[in-house]
């Protein structure tokens, strides 16, 4: 196991996604655990560690779940990923039903075109977690906890995670199962997870209740009691705990012994009545605590407040969203990037007038001097008819942000900065085929309450 | 004296000490001329008979998304001409031009709600009590559409299920200046949003009188409104001004309804405030808001957004715009509420934690 690290650029492969600028970084600690020849773990912005292949390629599985109709994504011990590609839509997310023609299939991939499967060698052994499985094909691939695990043609260098995302919402069985990065297991004791979100990978325990730290404790010190403490509950650790990693155990009293991470004793907040709710970071003197600190936005880029939390705008406070969108295919694959068809955002966008969308739902230009801040926020150039990347030089392309390599908009319908009119537009409130806005914190969670 | 006569005379010997008894209706609970509620459900009005034919005599309104889906596309087709070409019309409904397919209207002349121009029209309804001049041109949008008719409707039911779900729907109405809850000429009515759990009762179900809520003055500082009003036979009702009122009915999708000439008339009793918000609903808006709601969700009650979106515009009544066409349609919506204790960020209950200036909220408080 190892001890909280500080890291340069410098220190190697290891890092090459963590750290966007010369400078130290505190990063998330890791279980190291037995892994196949070939794959190591590498460091991602926003995924925290991540399983990588040899060319330290974000590695991602497909947990299966229920739709609408019937189950997508791969049950356990089996791929479902195949080098079919698919024509028709599949019907899973009602209303719609299946078999209309699916957009622009003469250059459509296969779904393991699209998700190259990580490949166990011929006499390949488990390892660990590591088991390996039979494709439909016959050829044998790596699982991790059981489920096959891929790359993803999106992530051009190691330490990217463009392929999927535990940021992004889930619509439940409304929207498609996500793609998800493969993290080694956390280096903490039982007890605590981490959770991937825009402002870092946060820490919470395992029923999804986030911990806490106050400033007033010394390092190693809970001076957290009586009403504070009835308020602020103490993360209690067993007897027989030991000291793990970044872990440590403070004597609250003889007998009380309370779990502190980076020396800072831990709590959980009392008026946190539900999971995802961050409430107690409002409080003075109270945060959340994160493994590591999500990637740097766009330096022009502030931030507004909206009645449901804070929300990332451009320099002029307009809220920026993010498009997502997931086809209705058996493979269900991403429709949300510069290479898939754009029928899907321009219908949701613009109506199916292009001339509108891009009216209503602007590219954010990034300013000529500008430069991206981390490898989740980078710069791109758009041809705006087509909505496809394009090249500096050609004629009416744009220079624009983009997240995770997918350019952002704001929406004309938002007038005051922290007006947030366009979040949910789209089908399934925005998260099978819409617009969602930029959120850094959302007060009332994911799921409003 | 009994041993529960004794009991009964010790309980109420200590909520006397306590300053927060009910030792009457309408006396101690109101502290420092004021008192609050928080919204426990909310319903668009909606007057029903038995069997609908009252209201409806051609039935409810068979269209949702699948029937004109199967009735356009029999052969299906490119993605983009079929389930995209519906989607982008919820977006755009304009696109559309008008009604393309039969929606049904109620046709009754009984509706909720209230006068709102204080004239009796030729379109106005009648109340259940007969009164005449009742502005509620929306109710004849939805009185027979399925999804809003109640108990059982999609939106009538989960609409008003995420009142105590989501905190943002936590609205907050509280009354002060006034000094007789039954009857008092001139108080303020302030509508803010509250940032704790609902008081529930033994059921768990059931919200409870007697709460706290502290009023969330950061992100909830645009909900704040404010209106003048009275109290005639323990009913407040307000002035009219344009407001807004939050209502959030899916996780994830907050919307705000924008409300010309809003008000509220409400039955006041220590324990509860019930009645109605009245106004002029912004087409754009009360549209804005339907379609937070998925198209799958619209589907169980055949209600198909476009469609809809057209029968707003031809049923508006309100607020002419600069081409004449009105931009409102009148309603009202059916708000309950229990007594809450509100706490406002500048009373801040002391407690030994947090010391520091506020981040956001000021206030905390040991009550759950």
């Amino acid at each position: 196991m190892k001890q909280a690290f500080k890291l340069a650029l410098s220190a190697g492969f290891l890092v090459t996604g963590a750290v966007s600028a010369a400078e130290q970084k505190t990063v998330e600690d890791y279980a190291h655990v037995p892994m196949p020849a070939g794959v190591q773990v590498v460091m991602s912005e926003l995924e925290g560690p991540v399983f990588a292949d040899a060319q330290g390629k974000t590695l991602y599985s497909w947990p299966q779940r229920a739709m609408r109709v019937g189950f997508s994504g791969d049950p356990k011990g089996k791929s479902t990923c195949t080098d079919v590609v698919t024509t028709k839509t599949a019907g899973m997310m009602s209303p719609w039903p299946a078999g209309m023609d699916l957009p622009d299939v003469d250059k459509r991939l296969s779904c393991a075109a699209t998700w190259p499967p990580l490949l166990a060698p011929e006499g390949a052994k488990p390892i660990g977690a590591w088991t390996v499985i039979v494709r439909p094909d016959g050829k044998k691939q790596w699982a991790y906890d059981q489920l096959p695990v891929y790359t993803s043609i999106l992530d051009k260098a190691p330490g990217v995670a463009n392929g999927g995302s535990g940021t992004l919402e889930s619509g439940g069985s409304g929207t498609q199962p996500a793609r998800l990065p493969v993290n080694p297991p956390l280096n903490a004791p039982p007890g605590f997870k981490v959770t991937t979100t825009v402002a870092g990978r946060m820490l919470v325990n395992d029923k999804d209740y986030a911990i806490y730290i106050w400033d007033k404790d010394p390092a190693n010190k809970s001076v957290c009691t009586g009403e504070c403490a009835r308020t602020w509950h103490p993360v209690l650790a067993p007897a027989a705990a030991q000291p793990q990693g970044e872990w440590t155990i403070v004597q609250r009293a003889p007998g009380e012994r309370q779990w502190a991470f980076r020396k800072k004793p831990v709590y959980t907040y009392a008026q946190d009545l539900r999971r995802e709710s961050i409430a107690g970071d409002d409080m003075p003197g109270w945060h959340n605590v994160f493994t590591q600190k999500g990637p740097a936005h766009p330096a022009e880029f502030t931030t507004q407040m909206a009645l449901t939390g804070d929300v990332l705008a451009d320099a002029g406070g307009k809220t920026i969203y993010y498009y997502t969108c997931g086809d209705d295919s058996l493979d269900q694959m991403a429709c949300d990037t510069m290479d898939s068809p754009q029928v899907y955002r321009i219908a949701i966008a613009g109506g199916a007038d292009w001339d509108r969308a891009l009216k209503m739902w602007p590219y954010v230009p990034a300013p000529a001097n500008a430069k991206a801040p981390s490898q989740v926020w980078s710069i791109v150039y758009v041809d705006p008819k087509t909505g496809r990347e394009a090249v500096s030089h050609q004629q009416g392309a744009q220079r624009v942000w983009a997240y995770r390599g997918r350019p952002v908009y704001t929406y004309a319908g938002d007038k005051e900065p922290g007006d947030i009119e366009g979040n949910g537009m789209g089908e399934w409130q925005g998260k099978r085929n819409g617009f969602r806005a930029f959120y850094t914190k959302e007060v009332f969670g994911r799921r409003g309450g | 004296m009994t041993s529960l006569s004794k009991i009964l005379a010790s309980a109420t010997a200590l909520c006397a000490l306590s300053g927060t008894a009910y030792a009457g209706e309408g006396e101690s609970i109101i502290k420092d001329r004021r008192i609050g509620y928080v919204t426990t459900d909310l319903h668009w009005t909606m007057y029903q008979t038995a069997d609908g034919k009252a209201e409806c005599p051609k039935g409810l309104s068979p269209n949702g998304p699948r029937e004109i889906f199967k009735t356009l596309f029999p052969d299906m087709g490119p993605v983009e001409k079929t389930q995209l070409a519906r989607e982008a019309l919820k977006m755009y409904p304009g696109d559309m031009g008008g009604n393309k397919f039969d929606y049904i209207e109620v046709t009754g002349n009984i509706a909720l709600g209230l006068n709102l121009d204080g004239k009796v029209g030729p379109k106005d309804f009648t109340s259940p009590m007969g009164e005449k001049g009742i502005d509620n041109a929306f109710y004849r949008v939805t009185g027979c559409n399925s999804q809003f008719r109640g108990p059982e409707g999609q939106l009538q039911l989960f609409a008003n299920k995420q009142i105590p779900d989501f905190g943002y729907n936590r609205i907050l109405l509280e009354v002060t200046e006034v000094d007789d809850l039954a009857n008092d000429p001139d108080v303020t009515v302030t509508i803010a949003r509250g940032r704790d759990p609902l008081l529930l009762d033994a059921t768990g179900e059931k919200v409870a009188p007697g709460g706290t809520q502290r009023v969330d003055a950061t992100y909830g500082a645009k909900v704040i409104q404010k209106f003048k009003g009275k109290i005639v036979d323990g009913v407040l009702t307000t002035e009219a001004k344009d407001g807004k009122w939050p209502w959030q009915i899916f996780g994830g999708v907050p919307r705000s309804l924008a409300v010309r000439d809003m008000r509220f008339s409400m039955k006041l009793t220590p324990h509860s405030a019930d009645g109605l918000i009245a106004g002029y609903f912004d087409n754009e808006s009360l549209y804005r808001w339907l379609t937070s709601w998925s198209t799958h969700h619209l589907s169980y009650g055949q209600l198909e957004a476009g469609e809809f979106y057209w029968e707003i515009l031809k049923n508006a009544d309100g607020h002419p715009g600069k081409d004449g066409k009105m931009t409102a349609i009148s309603s009202a919506i059916t708000l309950n509420m229990a007594q809450v204790y509100i706490e406002h960020p500048e009373k801040a209950v002391a407690s030994d934690a947090p010391a520091a200036p506020a981040k956001a909220e000021t206030v905390q408080t040991a009550r759950h």
